[in-house]
């Protein structure tokens, strides 16, 4: 297990980072933050690593969240877990009233800052403190084992195995939508994302599907071809309906699947879809998907990838466990560089990400990502 | 939870522990895992002679391996084509110690729902399953931990078997097996990719099951598209039909299975005349057979429980329905025929694999299948038996870790089981030729079809 090195260290790491990156193959000796420049992307120069000996409660991290307040959460195989201010890990566990030990999902109510859980059995609300379980048996959720939450206005979304429930905070009311009163051809609902007015639900073997709120209709994106087996045309639509993540921000709706990447842009309404070998994604096997302005953070089984479409900056772990990073940006040849430090793991599972840092949770620890800064030096974390 | 205690068998705790390689993780295909790089047993004498990994050089089949003018788009060339390899797990794991104070290595099963559709068919899987269980315990030398089987019965609602599956993960199973039903089997595989326990599905004939690149999942099980491919073929190819009707059940597993049949019949250039719905149970399609029979078909296909078609191909016969009756394997069952009575003469259906067949390894399995249970193993239990061995021969090679276990059912080329060779496909599911059955004088005739066996096979 990799675990979280001294600040002196990390001093030392991040000065390394800087100047002694090698290029691997082509490219120039542009120094790996480059990939920064002229893109929105923000470049990773150095990772974190926390594993079990630093705290965590399980290998496996499964989903990562910042909080409105700056505080870290992650939901883990072994309960829900806090970075405390002093770098501590501190984990909620079933008997502190948490549903299950698996925490799939992580989402805030950014105006009390309640936290919402995504479970393998049930939905739990962290509120001052408090846990409070949610479950088919005691309230209208449509099924225990819950993939994805996103708080959204009043509304509480939960992607559960049996539909997608809707909790109505205001009169803790509870709505069900499947395939009986929607347009989810399968009621298996994967994850939920807030798009403009709307919300996306990312609906396994029924591609995405948009809800207006104000008027209560449905519209669904599909896979044009409808074949799992082939993707028949290239940006005509989702790559395929299985959905295994949504996310939206700044107009730009993505649906990450196991076969690939797909971008809808809704000023435009138009699709641009990935597959590797035929585009620089990493891999089509992509666990998730976390959007922040135009840009797309990817969990991959080969990775964590970041992408606006045009530009993309890929990293990896190659067989010696060395840090590798690939940048490609249009009309230039693909930078592919070692880097000091690696991802904690290459099987990624969710990201955080905003304009200052990122946050990978990976199944064999998480990472955090330290992004170069203006001069291209490592930005200062600021992770309480 | 029921847990079963059931004599034993399998392997010693200090079982080898170590990291496979990319290739034995399935990077691609003709990817064989040797002992050496998964620090897994090697295949014993009898097992080597049925447990094939890999074909160097070859790419797997798509589309199931039906022949391409059922394909979709099959005149066009796509822009990216799935399942040409097998999807690898690459996640950790491999190296993980065994769990603690390991007392047996248990197997969970998923039974259907009691008084559901499926229960008597569960029922049948569950005896393949105890079978193979306890024959492997029997064999057990000193000092080897047992198997166990880890057993809940199904919940007749959307997603139960998501929480099923939940919790056997909670409950410390090394894999597990069952579910017919295409629903329950599709919620469960999603979460065994976050549970990471990998699933041996033996009954469940949704081609869409093993289509969602979740590399934790082998299905021994022909499909849907198998049965159906062949159903065409003879419909049309051979006998000739050109108006082809559809009276299917209104359930997914019939709605599944007549979307396919229906693309197949058209793009053989016979769209379906007619495809009109019943309820399981109903016995009232008057409306249902005059609109079928003024579409003047001269082929129609039946989908649904056997006890209903049955039921109904006597009303058809009896209204004077001249047209050629098919159906799908689940009229090899009793109800078909009670029902049926002398209405089922000429009906012609699918069957996954010759009962009647002399080979060895049948007979054998169906005397040793008598002795424990007093009567003859159906397909369910043969493929439930067949589906329990590999998950037991990779149990006992593997050891008490669940992605070394992953690695050898699911990167699994060939198989010699009770119901002959396998071939699993990219997508993970048995692909093996199908054949058709027709009834004459209330008796199943079973058509003459090669002996399928991998041309590897040879050299074994």
């Amino acid at each position: 297990m990799k675990t979280q090195n001294s600040p002196s260290k990390r001093a030392i790491a991040a000065a390394l980072s800087l100047l002694a990156l090698l290029p691997l193959t082509r490219g120039s000796a542009r120094p790996a933050t480059a990939g920064a420049e002229g893109s929105p992307i923000s470049t990773i120069v150095r990772f974190e690593n926390f594993g079990e000996k630093d705290g965590l409660p399980s290998h496996k991290v499964h989903s990562v969240l910042r909080a409105k307040d700056g505080r870290l959460w992650l939901g883990t195989n072994n309960g829900l877990c806090l970075r405390e201010a002093d770098g501590r890990f501190r984990t909620y566990g079933t008997k502190d009233g948490l549903s299950h030990p698996t925490v799939l999902g992580i989402a805030e109510d950014t105006r009390t800052g309640d936290l919402w859980l995504a479970t393998m059995q049930g939905l739990t609300r962290m509120s001052g403190g408090k846990l409070t379980a949610f479950t088919q048996t005691n309230s209208g959720l449509p099924n225990n084992v819950v993939y994805g939450v996103s708080v959204i206005g009043d509304t509480v979304w939960a992607a559960t195995a049996a539909g997608t429930g809707a909790l109505d905070l205001k009169n803790n009311s509870w709505k069900i939508y499947d395939q009986s009163n929607s347009a989810m051809n399968e009621p298996w609902c994967y994850s939920v994302a807030q798009g403009d007015g709307v919300v996306y639900l990312g609906v396994w073997a029924g591609g995405v599907v948009e809800f207006d709120p104000r008027t209560g209709l449905f519209k669904a994106y599909r896979d044009p071809d409808g074949d799992f087996q082939i993707q028949l045309t290239p940006d005509s639509g989702p790559v395929v309906d299985v959905t295994s993540g949504v996310a939206y921000d700044a107009g730009i709706l993505w649906q990450s699947t196991y076969f690939g990447l797909s971008r809808y842009d809704t000023s435009r309404a138009t699709w641009r879809t990935w597959v590797q070998d035929k585009s620089p994604l990493l891999s089509n096997f992509i666990n998730t998907v976390f959007a922040h302005g135009k840009v797309a953070w990817l969990a991959t089984d080969r990775g964590a990838s970041v992408t606006d479409g045009t530009n993309w900056v890929n990293y990896s772990v190659d067989e010696n466990g060395r840090g590798i990073v690939r940048t490609y940006r249009p009309g230039e040849e693909t930078q592919v560089r070692t880097m000091t430090t690696a991802l904690a793991d290459g099987f990624v599972t969710a990201i955080w990400a905003d304009d200052h840092e990122a946050w990978i949770a990976t199944s064999n620890g998480l990472s955090h990502g330290i992004f170069a800064g203006p001069s291209g030096s490592p930005a200062v974390a600021s992770n309480p | 939870m029921k847990i079963i205690n059931l004599c034993l068998m399998a392997l010693t705790a200090a079982t080898p522990i170590g990291a496979v390689s990319a290739a034995a993780a399935g990077e691609a295909p003709g990817s064989t895992p040797t002992s050496s790089e998964t620090q897994s047993l090697p295949l014993s004498a009898a097992e080597s002679s049925r447990f094939i990994y890999g074909t160097p050089g070859e790419e797997y089949p798509t589309n199931g391996g039906i022949p391409k003018e059922f394909w979709p788009f099959s005149s066009i060339k796509p822009y990216e084509k799935f399942f040409v390899t097998r999807t690898p797990f690459r996640g950790p794991g491999r190296d993980y110690p065994p769990p603690p104070n390991l007392k047996s290595l248990r197997i969970g099963l998923i039974d259907s729902p009691k008084y559901g559709a499926n229960w008597d068919r569960s029922e049948r899987t569950r005896a393949g399953i105890v079978q193979a269980i306890e024959e492997a315990n029997r064999q057990r030398l000193p000092g080897e931990l047992p198997f166990e089987l880890v057993e809940h019965e199904g919940v007749a609602q959307w997603g139960g078997a998501a929480n099923l599956a939940a919790l056997l993960a909670d409950e410390n199973v090394l894999g597990y097996l069952g579910m017919i039903d295409g629903t329950d089997a599709h919620v469960a595989l999603r979460v065994t990719l976050k549970t990471e326990i990998v699933m041996v599905n033996t009954s469940d004939p949704d081609p869409s099951l093993t289509e969602t690149r979740i590399p934790w999942l082998l299905r021994v099980l022909p499909d849907q598209r198998q049965e159906e491919a062949k159903l065409v073929d003879s419909i049309v190819n051979r006998c000739g039909c050109r108006r082809i009707a559809i009276l299917r059940a209104g359930d997914r597993f019939a709605r599944v299975g007549s979307h396919m049949f229906g693309d197949f019949v058209r793009r053989l250039g016979c769209p379906a005349v007619q495809e009109l719905l019943f309820s399981p149970g109903a016995t009232d399609i008057s409306y249902q057979l005059a609109a079928i029979k003024e579409a003047q078909p001269d082929a129609i296909f039946f989908l649904g429980e056997p006890a209903d078609i049955g039921l109904f191909v006597r009303k058809f016969r009896d209204a004077g329905v001249k047209a050629r009756f098919f159906g799908t394997d689940l009229l090899l069952e009793d109800e078909f025929l009670k029902n049926a009575g002398a209405a089922s003469e000429g009906m012609m259906f699918t069957c996954l694999f010759d009962p009647a067949t002399k080979d060895p390894l049948w007979v054998d399995f169906v005397s040793r299948f008598k002795t424990r249970w007093g009567h003859e193993p159906d397909v369910y239990a043969a493929y439930a038996y067949d589906g329990a061995q590999i998950m037991l021969s990779a149990i006992r090679r593997a050891g008490p870790n669940r992605w070394r276990i992953r690695d050898l059912v699911c990167n699994l080329d060939y198989y010699r089981g009770v119901t002959g060779w396998m071939r699993f496909d990219g997508t993970g599911s048995n692909i093996a030729p199908v054949r058709m059955v027709r009834y004459e004088q209330g008796r199943p005739v079973f058509e003459a079809e090669p002996e399928f066996a991998p041309p590897v096979a040879r050299h074994l």
